[in-house]
């Protein structure tokens, strides 16, 4: 009995000392230099360096972005030019993305990746942290003479000095036609018929400002009261059960195993939905629109072959063969007239060549006013 | 004895320590230190002893610090009870099937814990037959679902976690003496008395290494909740990391994860007082 004592009184003794050695440290670690993080390599912009496509270069991309095959683009670009391409799929959410790699980026490194494709609203946030690389419009004539018009000059990069749009897309419903055929507005989404049988995406800028759109709110005009209304409205929906998860990719995984009969999802998931009743729809009252951009990150290990790789992905010839896998909405000039020529359906469609009466009624990824605040209670109701 | 000989056993605690240190020690010195920092990303954080953190990433999350109570508690439960008469089946009746038995429990190591996890997804998946069957059985109501609800996580955390309890029992086991338990038979016990009397209490050591082994981590999890939960079965875990990686709320979650590691340790603390130390500690002679 003694011994045991001992022991406990001794252990006790140990926890406290290392307890103390901890206050010691942290005292003296105040009288140090005491700001990490904060942009801390904002005021030098490296401008990618160009040369001799060659080496291995690593991309990270969405799932379901590109034709991983042995005939595929991929494929492609290393038998023309002998890069070794390290291709991963490791990008599900925005902010997902971001809060991974950020400690990374802010010691200047991007863990051996030299090309991130994310949405224009983060590839100007890593910009204004000084996390990206500027890109010589010289070295990419091939994307300058292909990218369409209407994205040459976008609001969050006007003279596309560090972004080379990737593929576009709209965010709208995905149902499952066979089970719930009815299901045209994001408002239908919340009839109780569907409880539990529905997902909604765990972008801020996506859900509740689908669900805005659907009131009637224009979430690029809407106020922080607006922005919490939706998400009051969504928290009250997840509390009750009706929807069943907030999801990234997985809504896809979900409707392919027929869980659920519809979901908030993105236009060109068709090539990942083995489902062949899901649809995507434009909601009735409109969609949110987004691009997403291939950016050059700091510390990037092979920068001529990630500037290759762009204007490699900017030849109709390739372009027209990513569209065909992916269904997204193509940056590049000519690829609907090289969808014609081939005889594909695709050219008609409305999802891939959105025309502007097909999209009137939507909107870009707006930032809600007072982020911090909207953005909290977001998460709360993801942590439900 | 020389001081050379009396610095021996430090020198032998060195590698242990010098662990300890860099993989243990560290990371706490920088997490606590985090977690006195206010600030957000782009304006950095600057460390100011801001102790309000820990109060604050208390609020709004206690019912997900309540929820993993109750699952790792359920999750761990289970594993007890799935796992001791498994661990005893292995140990005294298993013969020379023992060694494969044991490898089959280590077996689904050789897999990844995420895929699985996400097999699991399929597994419980709304139309498959595992799902049918337990509506047939009217365990689950007609248009009732498993995946994306608490029994759904539950079951994940008790798979997972399972092996973790069946090694330190069987290794307990295995070391049983029956000729205690003969004994216990031979003064007109019954085979439930001889168990209750002998067996369990010579099992405790065991027993309590694998509720902490199973616990521990079921309590931290978050794999489990984000994979087969739903929208309301979120953990203590998912929050932390909701905190770190989508907020970027680095203080509030190192406070967080702070706070759940001196509850756990206090619970460990409790626990281990009522279940003895020295069933903790394998100190068998003080029951013997």
């Amino acid at each position: 009995m003694g011994s045991t004592k001992e022991l406990a009184r001794r252990s006790t003794v140990a926890v406290a000392a290392a307890f103390a050695a901890l206050a010691l440290a942290l005292g003296l670690s105040a009288c140090g230099d005491d700001t990490v993080g904060g942009g801390g390599n904002n005021d030098e912009v490296t401008v990618a360096k160009g040369g001799p496509v060659k080496g291995e270069l690593t991309i990270s991309n969405w799932p379901g972005y590109i034709d991983p095959g042995s005939k595929g683009t991929i494929a492609e670009f290393e038998k023309e030019t002998g890069v070794s391409v390290n291709y991963i799929e490791d990008i599900n959410s925005n902010d997902g993305f971001f809060g991974k790699l950020q400690p990374q980026l802010e010691q200047g490194e991007s863990g051996g990746r030299s090309i991130f494709v994310v949405a224009d609203y983060m590839a100007e946030q890593m910009y204004d942290l000084g996390y990206l690389q500027e890109i010589d419009h010289a070295d990419l004539p091939t994307v300058f003479k292909s990218i369409l018009p209407s994205l040459e000059s976008p609001a969050f990069d006007p003279e596309r000095k560090f972004s080379v749009p990737w593929q576009g897309g709209m965010t709208g419903i995905w149902v499952d036609t066979a089970k719930a055929p009815e299901i045209k507005s994001v408002n239908d989404l919340f009839d109780p018929k569907y409880k539990g049988k529905v997902t909604m995406l765990e972008e801020l800028r996506e859900t509740p400002a689908l669900v805005m759109l659907a009131e009637g709110v224009d979430p690029a005009e809407a106020s922080a009261e607006q922005w919490l209304n939706a998400i009051d409205k969504i928290k009250a929906a997840a509390d009750s059960g009706q929807i069943r998860k907030f999801t990234g990719n997985e809504y896809t995984e979900d409707l392919t195993a027929g869980n659920i009969v519809a979901a908030i999802g993105w236009s060109g998931d068709a090539s990942i939905i083995e489902n062949e009743n899901a649809e995507w729809r434009m909601p009735t009252e409109g969609c949110t629109q987004w691009m997403e951009n291939m950016v050059i990150p700091v510390g990037a290990s092979n920068t001529p072959a990630a500037i290759g790789w762009m204007n490699f992905v900017y030849r109709p010839e390739v372009a027209v063969d990513i569209t065909n896998y992916v269904e997204y909405i193509s940056p590049v000039q000519g690829v609907k007239e090289l969808l014609e020529k081939r005889g594909s359906e695709l050219a008609e469609s409305e999802i891939v060549f959105p025309t502007e009466e097909f999209t009137s009624k939507c909107t870009g990824q707006n930032t809600p006013p007072d982020l911090e605040r909207v953005n909290e209670a977001w998460q709360d109701v993801l942590t439900g | 004895m020389s001081w050379k000989q009396r610095l021996v056993p430090y020198w032998l605690l060195g590698p242990g320590l010098l662990w300890l240190i860099l993989f243990f020690v560290v990371p706490m010195y920088f997490m606590g230190e985090l977690a006195l920092r206010t600030g957000t990303l782009t304006t950095g954080f600057t460390f100011n002893w801001e102790w309000a953190n820990f109060p604050d990433s208390l609020s709004g999350n206690t019912e997900q610090i309540g929820r993993s109570f109750v699952y790792a508690g359920t999750a761990t439960l289970l594993a007890l009870l799935i796992a001791y008469p498994l661990a005893y089946a292995i140990a005294f009746r298993a013969g020379r099937f023992k060694l494969l038995l044991l490898f089959a429990v280590i077996a689904p190591f050789f897999t990844t814990y995420l895929i699985r996890t996400i097999a699991w997804k399929t597994i419980l998946s709304d139309s498959s037959p595992v799902v049918s069957v337990l509506q047939t059985l009217a365990l689950v109501p007609p248009d009732g679902r498993v995946l994306a609800t608490s029994g759904a996580v539950i079951a994940g955390l008790t798979y997972n976690f399972l092996p973790f309890m069946i090694l330190p029992l069987y290794a307990n086991l295995e070391r049983l003496d029956l000729r205690l338990v003969e004994a216990a038979k031979d003064l007109y016990s019954s085979s439930r008395q001889a168990f209750l009397k002998v067996t369990l209490p010579l099992t405790m050591p065991g027993i309590v290494a694998g509720v902490l082994l199973t616990f521990i981590p079921a309590f931290g999890d978050y794999i489990n909740a984000q994979i087969l939960g739903g929208t309301q079965q979120a953990m203590v875990g998912n929050v932390i990391q909701s905190l770190y990686l989508t907020q970027r709320d680095y203080p509030e979650a190192a406070a967080l994860s702070f706070l759940m590691m001196a509850l756990i340790l206090a619970v460990v603390t409790v626990y281990i007082r009522f279940a003895g130390t020295g069933a903790f500690m394998g100190d068998e002679e003080e029951r013997a």
